[in-house]
């Protein structure tokens, strides 16, 4: 058994919703994950990530599709592969009434753990998660890393093959989440597989192995982060600082030959080109003639994030929308729009 | 056929493992509190004090009251509570049966209920001077009645929603209905013809009915039709809760 996942066009239709045909939130999508990896689930709000993850783990009925966890077939036997799996839910949702060690006895106990394997694991866990001075306070009084820490501790207690979470460091202060993707990596060196929602494209981008990219429940684009930059080497770009701003720069800016998108951050202007090479001279002339000191130039590569935006459809540099309404048939093909 | 019995027990286990949370995680909230334990005296109170009443009769009757609400009171409460705090998420993906889940939490509510009706019970003996005709049909009252009513509350919390607000209402509207033609508060032999009907709908006439052996050593229909009744009924209460938790797992709840 070569997959830790298999999903054969799977498909959610909510039958709320208002709608009298329901929600399409998941669109005949197929993908495979393979053991030991760290795979990302990435997507704008709405996507499908939550919906997708809630049928893997079970919580959620298929409308159509087939899944096996670890080759099991959930819709045959789900028990052996709820056995295997450790579940990390979009909120971290922890037992606030009771102590870091009681929320990790009680999860123990459901894994059916004998008492000198939880008790041990558990110390083990509090110990390297940074929690075991406080394992006998409750979980009400901790802060938004602590929660999430610990609902990780509770979701791998019973050393799940494969690991599901569901953004896992959003709200969380810099220094936490990168507590928390260490433990991700750790964990996925120890030889879990990782299956990662989240809509935080840097973090797809440090952590994954691959990455499915879905928008509006169907899968866009899977790849390695560095590949999947490779495929979009048209949104290069040039990042040039000036000493001063002038009136109307962003307008001539755009008017330069070469430039698809003008886009100003901090102090910076970005510009997109399909030929950083082609556009420099064009820069150069424009400075002089405008009389502005360059103070920085630099050209990117595409990041991940332009991948993405180009993926979503969401025009780089505009303002996007988030749909309401999603439609069956809306198709961006790998690119292009 | 090993396996099948290591299967059964670790499911008996988790759902005891279940139990065990809910009732330190929920017992002294306030809204069950609220709905399980002052409910049933204050509505015996406020019934009762008009009436001249034997102490055997009232004692029967806050047991009755007792087990119905305090048993159906948990699971209105943690269920919907559960899933807006997304906890229950956890229990739906842990490695066990459906039935499991929903039979620990089954338990929380009946463990509750003879808690409260022991409690009910000792009032009864101490202050209103009863005196009790069968004492081990009283305590296997209790026990199946608990688990009935426990059972019945489920299927409100079954419903698919995060607001226990939105399971409040009904669960509570249907338990007053069931409670007002039943034959607690208007004993069954003074009913007329048509409202006696009505009151063998409600489980609750024989979990009354019982109580009233158990305690005043009489009763006006069997012993065994009471006891049958509570149990198949606790039975049938399954049905519901199964199929709406289906339903939730569809609807996305
Ligand atoms: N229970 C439900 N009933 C009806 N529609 C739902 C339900 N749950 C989610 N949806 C809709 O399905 C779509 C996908 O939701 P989902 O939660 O999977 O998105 P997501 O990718 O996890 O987004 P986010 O980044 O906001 O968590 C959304 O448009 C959402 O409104
Ligand atoms: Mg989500």
């Amino acid at each position: 058994m070569s997959y830790a996942i298999e999903v054969h066009n799977l498909t959610k239709i909510y039958p709320s919703s208002g709608l009298e045909e329901g929600f399409l939130a998941v669109d005949q999508i197929n993908f495979t994950v393979k053991q030991g990896e760290i795979f990302g689930f990435l997507g704008p709000n709405g996507a499908g990530k939550s919906t997708t993850q809630r049928m893997l783990t079970t919580l959620l009925t298929p409308t159509e599709g087939q899944i096996q966890v670890l080759g099991h077939d959930l819709a045959q036997d789900s028990y052996p592969a709820k056995r295997q799996i450790g579940l990390v839910p979009e909120e971290s949702n922890i037992y606030t009434e009771l102590t870091a060690w009681d929320n990790l006895m009680f999860t123990g106990r459901l894994y059916l753990m004998s008492k000198t394997d939880r008790t041990a694991r558990a110390e083990e866990l509090l110990k390297d998660f940074g929690l075991w001075d406080k394992k006998d306070v409750k979980a009400e009084n901790f802060s938004k890393g602590m929660k999430r820490r610990l609902s990780i501790a509770m979701a791998i207690i019973h050393k799940p093959a494969l690991l599901f979470l569901d953004e896992p460091t959003p709200g969380l202060d810099v220094q936490s989440a990168r507590t928390i993707r260490t433990l991700i990596r750790q964990l996925s060196a120890e030889g879990t597989t990782v299956f990662m929602s989240t809509h935080q494209i840097e973090e797809a981008n440090q952590l994954c192995d691959r990455v499915a990219i879905i928008n509006h429940g169907k899968i866009a684009a899977i790849d390695t982060p560095e590949k999947l930059k490779q495929t979009f080497q048209q949104v290069q770009s040039v990042e040039i600082a000036f000493t001063l701003s002038a009136e109307g720069l962003e307008e001539k800016l755009t008017t330069l030959p070469e430039v698809s998108t003008v886009l100003k951050i901090g102090d910076k202007w970005r510009l997109y080109t399909d030929s950083p090479p082609d556009l420099l001279p064009y820069l150069m002339k424009f400075s002089e003639k405008e009389n502005l000191d360059i103070v920085s130039l630099n050209t990117l590569a595409p990041s991940l994030e332009d991948v993405f935006l180009q993926i979503t459809g969401q025009q780089v540099g505009s303002v996007s929308e988030e749909s309401s309404q999603q439609k069956a048939d809306i198709r961006r093909k790998k690119g292009k729009q | 056929m090993k396996n099948f019995w290591t299967r059964i027990v670790d499911e008996l286990s988790q759902a005891w493992i279940v139990t065990l949370k809910d009732i330190k995680v929920y017992y002294l909230r306030p809204g069950m509190i609220m709905f399980g334990f002052l409910m049933p005296f204050f509505m015996f109170f406020s019934f009762s004090v008009r009436r001249e009443m034997a102490a055997g009769e009232g004692m029967s009757r806050l047991l009755a009251l007792t087990i119905f609400f305090t048993a159906a009171a948990a699971g209105p409460f943690i269920i919907p509570t559960e899933r807006r705090l997304g906890t229950y998420d956890r229990l739906l993906a842990a490695p066990m049966s459906l039935l499991t889940l929903l039979l620990g939490k089954i338990a929380v509510g009946a463990f509750f209920a003879i808690v409260v009706s022991s409690l009910a019970a000792i009032v009864g003996f101490l202050f209103l001077g009863a005196s009790i005709a069968q004492p081990a049909l009283m305590i296997g009252g209790i026990i199946i009645g608990s688990f009935t009513f426990s059972t019945m509350g489920l299927i409100f919390g079954s419903i698919p929603t995060r607001n226990p607000g939105d399971v409040q209402m009904p669960s509570t509207l249907i338990r007053w209905v069931l409670l007002f033609v039943s034959g607690v508060f208007v004993p069954l032999a003074e009913m007329s013809t048509v409202a006696r009907g009505i009151s063998y709908l409600s489980p609750l006439t024989y979990a009354q009915d019982l109580m009233n052996h158990a305690v005043l050593g009489t009763g006006e229909l069997a012993l065994w039709l009471n006891l049958s009744v509570l149990f198949l009924s606790g039975i049938l209460f399954l049905l519901p809760s199964i199929k709406l938790h289906k339903r939730g797992r569809v609807l996305g709840y």
